[in-house]
């Protein structure tokens, strides 16, 4: 149960106050602001989502560069108030269809309604935006944008260019300027994935977090079925052989029927409106990382060390990784780094992050089976006490592939329960795979 | 009509309120609509508008549910303060939860129970009777919520109403929102309660189970919280349960698989059956690993929560600790809790692993997190006796890199390790010798020169290098000094040469004579007085043999940990403290004292060094068991006569006596009369403020040969009318003595004429001696007043509505703003508050209001480049006339 929820700008303005138990002073928007800007003397250091200042304990989680907070002065389950702050976010997504500044200010009387029927007297009462159509009468009012929209299915966005990718940024309840819905569903299989290797290459821990998106537009809420890999098995105890895809686990969300699942893997649901994670998944299993990278340092000199690069894209040539960003940070008495990219190299940029001696690669794309190599040489301003490759790496990459999915997991196909012949909606099945921590250490 | 909400923020001209009025009743529906929002808009940004109340009220009547909603909003806002008109919206209110249409009865009472006016809740009981049991589950849902609100307002009418009984009928609804909501409702009216009222019988059990399946994610949450509370009667019903609970942690919503590990940790306590909980740990596993999948601030909840479960059941994750690893994009708040879990999970089977991420971390970036992963590999050496070995190896090749952070933290871990494994790893001090001269925190010189102390016939040189710290001796923290103190004593008793007995002279007469820390003192006289009574005896304690410390990686209070465990899946659980150490909840809004914040919740690591008896190094976090531990000697005793002079000044007797040498605290008082001239009376006196009164803080020294009594004081005519609001009273002062008094000011009583000054001319008697005069300065902040805090949208209205001829502005060219938080809290002692700070350029523009006695109020504007010298102060307050008193104080207090 919370006392109050509130929406701050990045500089600490106050977008959305709701009170709805009176037990916290009002100026507990600027406390908060006040604590979370100056945590760590200096500068960036993360507040943690949870703390008390006074009796009173403060909640928030950062979304779209906004903060969404909420107080209150009793035991509460703090995970109920950080999912109730996440959902909060997407509700109001849902309806403003932009998350940011303007899209608050301009529909401010409708984001109170929402707010007082998503929670009374501080208990969350719904946070379904199919739920929430049925009591909230305001209209949204779309703002223009050309803002990037957020959540993981902006990567669409940058993605290529076979991607609706307006459908992400339109809300799900304000008619169409042209004035009739377009009757289409979104399926977004995405996979974060976290790699580590240690110096030799060898693989030392690597993890799958995926999730099951979806996002509907679907007039007259049919009923779905979405079908999973046959061979697809949960937990490690039954282990069918080299091909399968195992889950260490998964969940679902509320509206889905689990009845055929254990029989032929589908999934079946009637979809509310809104976006939504269908099913949630997770793998340890070992499975082939998109990108090899090959680290190599020599010290060249007193003051001088050279270090090579090399990117090896382990995927299909008919696929493209997108936004490749190679960093990694460099002893700190480097004083001067020159780059040499290899001849006829384009859409590369790079760097020397002099404030944290970062290195900094950037490649705007990679094509599968296509190897990339960055020579940097190092010049210091001191000796160095010995061993560079402890005052050096480890190197992190980040990337976005599109339509490729790292554990094989796959749909095998959408079905829509038909209330007449001629209505045959849109539906976009779409694969990504993001680096969450893609580590490679010296 | 454009449909832009953003325009209803714009200001019109001069006369908005009158134009809205006009609006709020026009004839056309679209119109009022619109004003509405524009109210509404007004109201949010903190303009006050109940001036409107009638006129908005008005618009309450219609079918328009959007318009009925923006006028509700409006009411629950203005009716605390215009009660009187609310009670003009109560027939409205009862109609409405009459209405065909649920959606408006369901808005009607919710609406109520938000109106905290008593006049309105009389009204309320009967249209929520009648909602308890309406048709419709969203007006029944919202009728349980309400009977909540009730309660919190007026528990007793709820009692007599028979609104609980109505409540529990709910329990048994169709409707799993209503049983939801119910549930939720009688949870907290229990919580507010001393007698039962909502108590789980195995009845309600079963049929809250069912509704649990059916419930909404939310509503799944409240139903197994408050299941949480029942005791099962045997090991069979807590097996039921648990198999009725354990499908929620399949569920995508990480508050209800959280709350379902809770239930199902707790039913366990009473299964006996071993399979079963095995069975059940293996189960548990999997989504509480997932939890690490979710968003960084559920990550950080869930690995408090698996801190306290590891605790209890280390078979749980035994097996996963590879998903504690860090990942290199994890914000600092997850990674430090993660170490926390490697540390506990760490086992000899995983250790070499472990050590190699630990290697890692501890070259990273972060100092608070290299240094907690360097302290984690010293745990695992303490904790492992057989990997303590690899782990040391480690550490000596951390040190090797010559961090200075890295090798200062290894050295306290090491002492540690060393007081673990007496006599096993000597060997490497003298690669810890290289490194002396680099030790600049108090802790790892501390933990260094113990090590020298403990293994001094052992080292070479330790007369040398402990030689090389008692140079500093007099400027070395308390924490150095005693160790100092201890090690030079050892190194006399093992080696009792010249040198070391030079030493000791000086060690000893630093201690006793040039201190002022008692534990210091104390401690240093005991060695003296062993050393000169009996040196055998001195050896027999000094040198007595230590108690070897445990691991802490475990080292919640077994009784804490039992109650954190019942709290699985609260705010206790995160910060790892009882609810009643921060639940604060006060029913009549009275200011709760407490000041504590627990920023990260972490167990205190802080450590009670001056209690562990001469021989013991500063442990950092590990336990000695407890009977060797001496008694905590009782803690310093610095500010007494301050805190006396406080608590006197309150009950307004307003006499310390103080029978010795005064010591001084904060810092001295202004002499006004010198002895010289007071012929042995000595005056120190400044105003000082506090809770709220204006005092003239003096302190009286009778330096001469004959007892003083009688004492009066007057002051003259000032600009501010200051005069005493009591007599003085001071007691007779024999020679040599002296006393303190806060004398209690007022203001406004004798008023000079002529042009404002800040002199205060004091005049004073006593029996003995001639009337003496003095001169004073009125320090002008001590007149702001407590409550000169203003909101952002006050502030700004106020600098609006004052005119630029009342702005004043001054330069401090030799003023600098080092540290701002310093500096907001340094003015914020002295009333003047902090309202916003921005960038113009590379300048800092802060806001700060105040407030001076009869409610004037002062906004100041100071512009600065922070650690530059040159401050800018601007000032608005209607009273322009006080400005330079005004920027005497400013500058007073930016230059204390």
């Amino acid at each position: 149960m919370i006392s109050q929820f509130f929406v701050l700008s990045q500089r600490g303005d106050n977008i959305v106050f709701r009170d709805y138990r009176g037990e916290v002073q009002k100026g507990s928007a600027e406390t908060f602001f006040r604590r979370v800007k100056f945590w760590k003397e200096d500068a960036d250091g993360d507040a943690p989502p949870v703390f008390n200042v006074d009796g009173v304990n403060y909640f928030h989680v950062k979304v779209a560069g906004l903060l969404f907070v909420a107080t209150t002065r009793v035991n509460v389950s703090p995970s109920v108030v950080l999912e109730l702050l996440q959902r909060t976010a997407r509700v109001i997504k849902d309806y403003l269809g932009v998350l940011n500044e303007d899209s608050f200010r301009k529909n401010f009387v409708l984001v109170y309604e929402l707010l007082d029927e998503m929670i009374d007297f501080g208990y969350v009462q719904t946070t379904s935006t199919e739920v929430l159509k049925s009591y909230v009468f305001n209209e949204p009012i779309v703002i223009e944008t050309a803002h990037m929209p957020v959540g993981p299915a902006s990567i669409f966005m940058h993605g290529g260019k076979r991607m609706p990718g307006t459908a992400i940024t339109k809300s799900v309840v304000a008619n169409e300027p042209g004035g009739k819905k377009r009757d289409e569903i979104f399926v977004d299989v995405i996979e974060k994935i976290s790699v580590t290797f240690n110096s030799s290459g060898y693989i030392l821990t690597s993890e799958i977090d995926g999730t099951i998106q979806m996002k509907s537009y679907l007039t007259g809420n049919p009923e779905i079925r979405l079908a999973l890999n046959e061979d697809l098995s949960i937990g490690t105890s039954d282990y069918r052989g080299s091909g399968a895809v195992i889950l260490d686990d998964c969940n679902f969300h509320e509206s889905v029927h689990l009845d055929s699942f254990d029989v032929d893997r589908t999934l079946s649901l009637v979809p509310p409106d809104g976006e939504f994670p269908v099913m949630n998944y997770r793998i340890t299993q070992a499975f082939k990382p998109p990108f090899r990278i090959n680290t190599l340092i020599e010290e060249t000199g007193p003051l001088k060390a050279e270090v090579t690069i090399k990117v090896r894209a382990e995927f299909n040539s008919s696929i493209n990784a997108n936004t490749v960003l190679v960093q990694m940070p460099l002893p700190t008495f480097t004083a001067r780094v020159n780059f040499e990219l290899e001849p006829g190299a384009v859409g590369h940029n790079t760097d020397f992050k002099e404030a944290n001696k970062r290195l900094e690669w950037g490649i705007k794309k990679v094509v599968g089976g296509s190897e990339h190599t960055l020579r940097a040489k190092l010049t210091f301003s001191q000796e160095l006490h010995g061993n560079i490759m402890k005052e050096a790496g480890p190197l992190s990459m980040t990337f976005t592939i599109p339509m490729y999915n790292s554990s094989r997991l796959q749909v095998k196909y959408l079905q829509i329960a038909k209330k007449s012949k001629s209505h045959n909606p849109y539906r976009w099945v779409r694969y990504v795979t993001q680096a969450n921590s893609y580590v490679a250490r010296l | 009509m454009s449909r832009n909400d953003s325009k209803y923020f714009s200001t019109t001209k001069k006369g908005e309120i009158p134009e809205l009025k006009e609006e709020l009743n026009s004839q056309y529906k679209d119109k009022r609509k619109d004003a509405v929002k524009k109210v509404i808009a007004a109201m949010t940004v903190g303009k006050d508008v109940s001036s409107l109340f009638t006129d908005v009220v008005n618009c309450m009547q219609t079918e328009n549910l959007e318009l009925k909603k923006l006028v509700y909003l409006y009411l629950i806002n203005y009716a605390k303060s215009q009660p009187d008109l609310a009670i003009l919206a109560v027939n409205t209110f009862v109609k409405d939860s009459q209405d065909p249409n649920p959606l408006i009865r369901a808005l009607a009472v919710r609406t109520m129970g938000c109106i905290r006016v008593d006049k309105i809740t009389e009204y309320l009981c009967d249209p929520l009777q009648r909602c308890l049991k309406d048709d419709d589950p969203y007006v029944r849902k919202t009728a349980a919520i309400c009977v909540a609100k009730l309660y919190d307002i007026n528990a007793e009418l709820v009692e007599d109403r028979g609104f609980l009984e109505s409540l529990k009928d709910l329990i048994s609804d169709n409707n799993p929102m209503v049983v939801a909501n119910a549930v939720a409702a009688l949870a907290e009216i229990q919580d507010n309660s001393s007698r039962p009222i909502f108590e789980i019988t195995s009845h309600t059990l079963s049929k809250l189970l069912t509704a649990l399946n059916e419930c909404t994610e939310w509503g799944q949450v409240f139903i197994l919280d408050a299941l949480s509370r029942y005791k099962a009667a045997d090991a069979r019903e807590a097996e039921n349960i648990v198999e009725r609970v354990t499908p929620r942690l399949q569920h995508a919503n990480c508050a209800v698989v959280l709350s379902a590990v809770k239930m199902i940790l707790q039913q366990m306590e009473l299964i006996t059956s071993t399979d079963v909980v095995r069975n059940l740990c293996k189960k548990m596993a999997p989504p509480l690993v997932t939890l690490l999948s979710a968003e960084p601030e559920i990550q950080y909840v869930a690995l408090r929560n698996i801190n306290l479960i590891v605790q209890r059941r280390p078979t749980i994750l035994a097996h996963e600790i590879k998903v504690f690893f860090c990942k290199y994009n994890d914000p600092i708040y997850v990674k430090m809790e993660k170490l926390e879990i490697m540390i506990k999970l760490a086992s000899d089977r995983n250790i070499d692993q472990v050590l190699l991420e630990f290697k890692e971390y501890a070259t990273e970036v972060d100092v608070d997190f290299v240094r907690k992963a360097v302290r984690a590999i010293g745990r695992c050496a303490i904790k492992l006796e057989r990997a303590a070995e690899r782990c040391i190896s480690v550490l000596l090749e951390l040190i090797k890199i010559k961090v200075n952070y890295v090798v200062q933290e290894a050295i306290i871990v090491i002492k540690d390790i060393f007081r673990r494994y007496p006599n096993t790893y000597e060997s490497i001090i003298a690669t810890l010798c290289e490194s002396l001269d680099t030790l600049d925190e108090p802790e790892a010189k501390a933990s260094m020169i113990w090590i020298i102390g403990e293994y001094a016939e052992r080292i070479d040189n330790a007369d040398e290098l402990l030689e090389s710290f008692l140079e500093s001796f007099p400027e070395e923290p308390a924490l150095v000094q005693l160790q100092l103190l201890t090690a030079t004593v050892k190194l006399f008793l093992k080696k009792p040469t010249e040198g070391p007995q030079q030493m000791i002279q000086v060690v000893l007469n630093n201690a006793t004579m040039e201190t002022d820390n008692p534990d210091l003192r104390d401690r240093a006289y005991i060695y003296w007085r062993l050393l000169s009574t009996d040196p055998e005896a001195a050896k027999d304690v000094v040198l007595a043999e230590k108690p070897v410390i445990t691991d802490d990686s475990n080292n919640l209070d077994p009784s804490l940990l039992d109650e954190l465990l019942v709290n699985i899946a609260t705010l206790s659980s995160v910060y790892h403290k009882p609810p009643e150490a921060f639940v604060t909840r006060t029913h009549s809004s009275a200011q709760k004292t407490e000041d504590d914040d627990y920023p990260d919740g972490s167990e205190s690591e802080s450590s009670v060094n001056l209690a562990n008896g001469p021989g013991s190094p500063p442990t950092s976090s590990y336990t000695i068991p407890p009977s060797v531990a001496p008694a905590t000697p009782p803690s310093a005793a610095a500010p007494v006569p301050d805190l006396l002079g406080d608590l006197m000044g309150m009950d307004n007797s307003s006499i310390v006596p103080v029978d010795q040498p005064a010591t001084p605290s904060g810092p001295p008082l202004p002499i006004l009369l010198p002895a010289s001239t007071g012929q042995g009376l000595q005056i120190s006196a400044q105003l000082t403020r506090r809770d709220g009164q204006v005092f003239y803080n003096m302190l009286f020294e009778n330096n001469s040969q004959v007892p003083l009594d009688g004492f009066m004081i007057q002051f003259n005519k000032n600009t501010f009318g200051l005069a005493a609001a009591g007599p003085l009273q001071i007691p007779q002062l024999q020679p040599g003595a002296s006393a303190r008094t806060l004398l209690p000011m007022v203001m406004y009583q004798n008023m000079s004429q002529g042009p404002a000054n800040s002199v205060l001319q004091v005049a004073l008697k006593n029996n003995q001696q001639p009337v003496w005069y003095f001169n004073d300065k009125i320090l002008f902040h001590v007149f702001f007043t407590e409550d000169g805090r203003m909101e952002r949208a006050t502030f700004l209205e106020t600098w609006r509505s004052l005119p630029d001829s009342n702005e004043v502005s001054k330069d401090f060219p030799a003023i600098v703003i080092g540290g701002v938080d310093a500096t907001v809290e340094r003015l914020a002692t002295s009333n003047i508050f902090f309202i916003a700070k921005r960038k113009n350029a590379n300048q800092d523009v802060f806001y700060f209001s105040a407030k001076l006695p009869r409610g004037v109020p002062l906004l100041i504007e100071l512009t600065t480049v922070v650690g530059n010298p040159g401050v800018k102060s601007a000032i608005k307050t209607p009273s322009p006339e006080m400005s330079t008193f005004i920027f005497e104080a400013i500058e007073t207090l930016l230059r204390s």
